[in-house]
């Protein structure tokens, strides 16, 4: 017996040999597209996501938009922080020899000093004439506001001062 | 195809009933239904000072003014005042269905009356406080009389402390309202 043939299918085969070859060789791999079947397959999951992502995006876009709006219209006062430091540029741009007129450029230097003084107050958003108006009309209101708030109030404030005394005796008389 | 519009859609109900939510919270009552009355009045008052107006007038409040900058304290938090106030030359020219809608109001979200007045010479008074924890975020008063109906509604946190620390001031009267803490200085003197 010739064992070539299990090597290198050479040679004569063993019936027995020949015999097994058959019935293996139809559990052979033979090439085909890959199929899953229908209960393995994971139906749409992947279609989510880019909807979560673009819902999650939105809320992100809303609420980083709401914190910019209020943090803006909170922050009034603080752009004249930046200071640019009064004297010295004034020195820099004097040096000129022909002007000789010392004694003149030093107070116009201390009133250079006093106009970066005053630009904090006025860097508050200056109020148009509409809005000024309409300020001077919302601060009438709001005062007109709090005083009848505070007139109901204060005949709250009586009656119940007015009552409290009285009910103070009665409790004493009857504990005494 | 139909469950990729879910995930959307519920994040879009999400964003509208917290919404929803939100308007539900403000303190804010709604006195529209009073309006007509108006026709009946012989004086009329009716402030209506949303939180943009608010922040404009606040920066006319004169900070160097010890009395103007303490109002200005005090409306700073603050994000509306509305007040209805209706005089009449005589009685009955309002019905306590005009109210019936504010007090439903007063009812429910988070209400508390703190204090109800009832005099027969000046008319009753309530006081109601809206709380977010420990903090006063609203004040309605309801004053009702034979001749006289006003509503006041302030919308925000409402510092009662500074309220009272307005007293005699620019025209404000004189509450007579001690702090706890003035109180406890006064003792200790």
């Amino acid at each position: 017996m010739n064992d070539d043939y299990l090597w290198d299918k050479t040679g004569e085969p063993d019936p027995q040999v020949q015999e097994l070859e058959e019935i293996l060789g139809t559990l052979r791999y033979q090439p085909k597209p890959l199929q899953i079947p229908d209960e393995l397959q994971v139906p749409q999951r992947r279609k989510y996501f880019p909807w979560l992502a673009i819902a999650a995006g939105v809320l992100l876009a809303i609420l980083a938009g709401g914190i910019w709006l209020s943090t803006r219209s909170r922050s009034d006062a603080p752009p004249q922080q930046v200071k640019v430091t009064p004297p010295e540029p004034i020195k820099e741009v004097t040096p000129s020899p022909t002007v000789q007129k010392t004694p003149e450029l030093r107070p116009n230097a201390q009133e250079m000093v006093a106009v970066h003084k005053h630009r904090p107050k006025s860097s508050t958003p200056v109020l148009s004439k509409h809005e000024r108006e309409e300020a001077l009309m919302a601060k009438e209101q709001v005062m007109l506001a709090l005083r009848v708030t505070t007139e109901k109030l204060s005949l709250v404030h009586k009656k119940t001062q007015n009552t409290y005394p009285a009910n103070q005796i009665k409790n004493q008389h009857r504990v005494g | 195809m139909k469950t990729s519009f879910k995930t959307p859609l519920i994040a879009l109900l999400l964003i509208i009933s917290s919404a929803f939510v939100a308007k539900a919270q403000d303190t804010r009552i709604q006195m529209g239904n009073l309006d007509h009355l108006a026709a009946k009045a012989s004086e009329t008052v009716d402030v209506n000072v949303d939180e943009r107006l608010m922040k404009l007038a606040a920066r006319l409040f004169n900070d160097k003014d010890e009395d103007e900058r303490q109002i200005k304290k005090l409306i700073e938090g603050l994000k509306g005042i509305y007040v209805k106030s209706f005089e009449f030359e005589t009685e009955g020219q309002y019905l306590a269905a005009d109210l019936e809608p504010i007090r439903a109001q007063l009812r429910g979200a988070g209400w508390t009356r703190l204090v109800n007045v009832v005099s027969k010479k000046e008319g009753n008074v309530e006081v109601y406080l809206q709380f977010a924890g420990e903090m006063v975020n609203g004040l309605a008063v309801l004053h009702t009389d034979d001749k006289e109906l006003t509503v006041v509604n302030i919308v925000g946190p409402v510092n009662l402390d500074k309220l009272a620390q307005l007293e005699g001031q620019m025209g404000i009267p004189d509450l007579g309202i001690e702090s706890p803490k003035s109180k406890k200085k006064t003792n200790e003197q």
